[in-house]
């Protein structure tokens, strides 16, 4: 029974490995192929099936003056924008957490959880309806195809997430914690960044991937809201197709679109396994 | 170290509603400068509240607050400078033992040398001195709690060291160490020290005074001995002592005494004034004595059970639908059927509305 177990086991990981690494490898290979290995017929494997060539990845750094299509400055602005909003949207959303976790607020009707659920409401709606008013907010004061425009609406994107995870998250945290600080003679805000934030750090890094995630993968306000002045690189993977569609570099591009992901991946798979998400507080 | 006066606190946890439960009914009451206080009260009775209010993390609805005079009900807790012992252990995970020690010093801006020195002394009372170095959230869960309670130790000038049940989660062992440890530092530094719990002999052995709760209400202050022999109400009666104190349903038969089943029990009370004549008895099993004939202030019972507690008996014995309980000396021969208990009048406590008179 138990050797049957392990078997299943270890075949289901076998086949999920396959299925989850088997579209990179895939990507891998015809990154380095040409017109011919893609078109011709079915090649995997690089001198044997086919001859390997840079030109996937020399086209994503040329400038398009020599005929490439430079995803540099659209990768470093999508890396800024990102960046900027996650951290903004973990700063802020984790103070909005607190105090709903903490405090209690009322106006009229409104109580803690209808605040807590106005916050995760933002990302119920579907993202179509909020691109005209968007939009005409970003043109009115002048951010339209900016950065920082961008970063205003990954912020509003963002935090809801943030908000979300960290309020479950403090309210796992015992409220003995912040009252002990209190008695050891901390004001409340000392209390707050002394005590209960370092014993926060496995959540706020839950929240962190997850804003970094949505940022980095965002295609559609990054689409409609720049036209030259800036790029994000979704967009510009996109943009990448043409009337003949280059298979070797859309594979590079997404190679090194899904890169930055894969790190941060890593970085917070070392938490999960070391159980620090799980039982911080016991 | 100071003297903590409560003078008319209530508090409820719904002052909106127009007929508010209150979680504490008004009360005044003084803690004197170095004392030892027990709040004991079964579950939800408020002990927590009465010390949340003077720790200052909940705000009294109505009262007043002042440490040494001076009114500190508006202050908040960082103002007060009072230690609190939570019940389960509060530590600060991401700290080593001897940060968390040294936190709430730190806190106050003392001197390096000065947190070296407390954090010492209290670590080494707390048997903690070789964990110093160590996270603090890898020590067990009893070891967690001596570091709570250490942090609620290391300074010595607080108004008073208020614990809420803090010896609930370690061993039998070292609670006794503990709580004489506790009375050591209470002797050497004077400090305020009052204890919360449900557990009537940790309340006794520890505190000089014991302050009994019930349903928001102070309904007894007083020594051990008194708690003992003299409940206020029948409630102080059926919380104190093991067994609980035997409680009569009577009728007063004349001026000192009252009827029980038609037995007639003299008693040390005067009954002259009260008009209503059911009351209730109440007689600890420990004064109960076994009589070898019947005669005055004696009840002649049904025997119906014999426990022998190894330094103590304890008899079970009907009449009609009274139960008895008597502890006697475990060398006293006992004979089955029919016996006869005696009642010591001085010892008799008489209740109506189930209040002492």
């Amino acid at each position: 029974m138990h050797k049957l177990y392990t078997f299943l086991k270890y075949t289901f990981i076998t086949l999920w490995t396959v299925f989850i690494v088997a579209p990179f490898l895939w990507a891998i290979s015809t990154s380095f192929k040409d017109f011919q290995s893609v078109n011709s017929k079915v090649t995997y494997i690089p001198w044997l099936d086919f001859e390997p060539t840079l030109e996937g990845w020399r086209v994503l750094v040329k400038s398009p003056a020599r005929g490439g299509v430079d995803i540099v400055e659209p990768y470093f602005n999508s890396i800024f924008v990102t960046c900027t909003a996650s951290l903004i949207s973990i700063i802020l959303g984790t103070l909005a957490a607190y105090a709903l976790s903490r405090f209690t607020f009322k106006a009229g009707f409104v109580r803690n959880n209808d605040i807590t659920f106005f916050f995760i409401s933002q990302r119920i709606m579907p993202p179509i309806v909020l691109s005209i008013p968007f939009f005409i907010f970003l043109s009115t004061i002048g951010l339209l195809d900016s950065l920082l425009g961008l970063i205003v609406v990954y912020i509003v994107l963002l935090m809801p997430i943030a908000v979300w995870i960290m309020v479950d998250f403090f309210n796992r945290v015992p409220k003995e914690l912040d009252e002990t600080a209190l008695i050891d003679g901390c004001n409340p805000y000392q209390a707050f960044y002394k005590v209960v934030l370092p014993n926060s750090i496995p959540g706020l890094i839950v929240a962190g991937m997850f804003c970094i995630i949505f940022g980095w993968i965002d295609f559609f306000f990054a689409f409609i809201l720049t036209f030259t002045e800036v790029q994000l690189l979704p967009v510009k993977v996109v943009a990448l197709n043409s009337s003949i569609t280059p298979w070797w570099s859309l594979s590079a591009s997404a190679l090194i679109s899904v890169a930055p992901l894969i790190i941060v991946a890593f970085v917070v798979e070392r938490y999960l396994s070391k159980g620090n998400l799980s039982g911080a507080l016991k | 170290m100071a003297k903590i006066d409560l003078s008319n606190i209530s508090h409820t946890y719904n002052p909106s509603d127009p007929n508010p439960t209150y979680a504490l009914n008004p009360f005044s009451m003084t803690w004197e400068n170095g004392k030892r206080y027990a709040i004991l009260g079964p579950s939800g009775c408020g002990k927590t509240t009465m010390l949340n209010i003077v720790s200052g993390l909940v705000k009294p609805s109505k009262g007043k607050i002042l440490f040494d005079e001076n009114d500190v009900t508006n202050l908040i807790t960082e103002e007060r400078n009072i230690a609190q012992v939570f019940q389960f252990p509060v530590i600060y995970n991401t700290m080593t033992v001897y940060d968390n020690l040294a936190f709430p010093l730190k806190c106050r801006d003392f001197s390096k040398e000065k947190i070296e020195e407390r954090v010492k002394s209290v670590s080494d009372t707390l048997r903690l001195s070789s964990f110093l170095n160590l996270p603090a959230r890898k020590l067990t869960a009893d070891q967690k709690q001596l570091i709570s309670l250490g942090r609620g130790l290391v300074r010595e000038d607080v108004a008073g060291v208020l614990m809420d049940e803090p010896l609930t989660v370690i061993d039998p062992d070292l609670k006794f160490r503990l709580r004489r440890n506790l009375k050591e530092i209470n002797e050497q530094y004077k400090t305020t020290l009052v204890y919360v719990t449900h557990d009537q002999n940790e309340a006794m052995t520890f505190a000089d005074n014991i302050i009994v709760m019930d349903q928001g209400e102070i309904v007894q202050v007083g020594l051990p001995k008194d708690l003992f022999e003299r409940p206020k109400t029948t409630f102080v009666g059926y919380f104190i002592g093991s067994p609980a104190m035997n409680i009569f349903e009577s009728e007063v038969s004349s001026d000192y005494s009252v009827k029980i089943n038609n037995i007639e029990i003299k008693t040390n009370s005067n009954l002259s004034k009260i008009k209503d004549k059911n009351v209730k008895l109440g007689i600890r099993s420990e004064f109960i004595n076994v009589a070898e004939k019947e005669g005055q202030n004696t009840i002649k019972a049904l025997l119906t059970r014999v426990e022998d507690f190894g330094n103590f008996k304890l008899l079970t014995a009907n009449m009609g639908n009274f139960v008895i309980k008597s502890k006697v000396n475990r060398e006293m021969p006992i004979s089955n059927g029919d016996i006869n208990l005696y009642i010591p009048p001085e010892k008799c406590c008489v209740y109506i509305n189930e209040k002492l008179i």
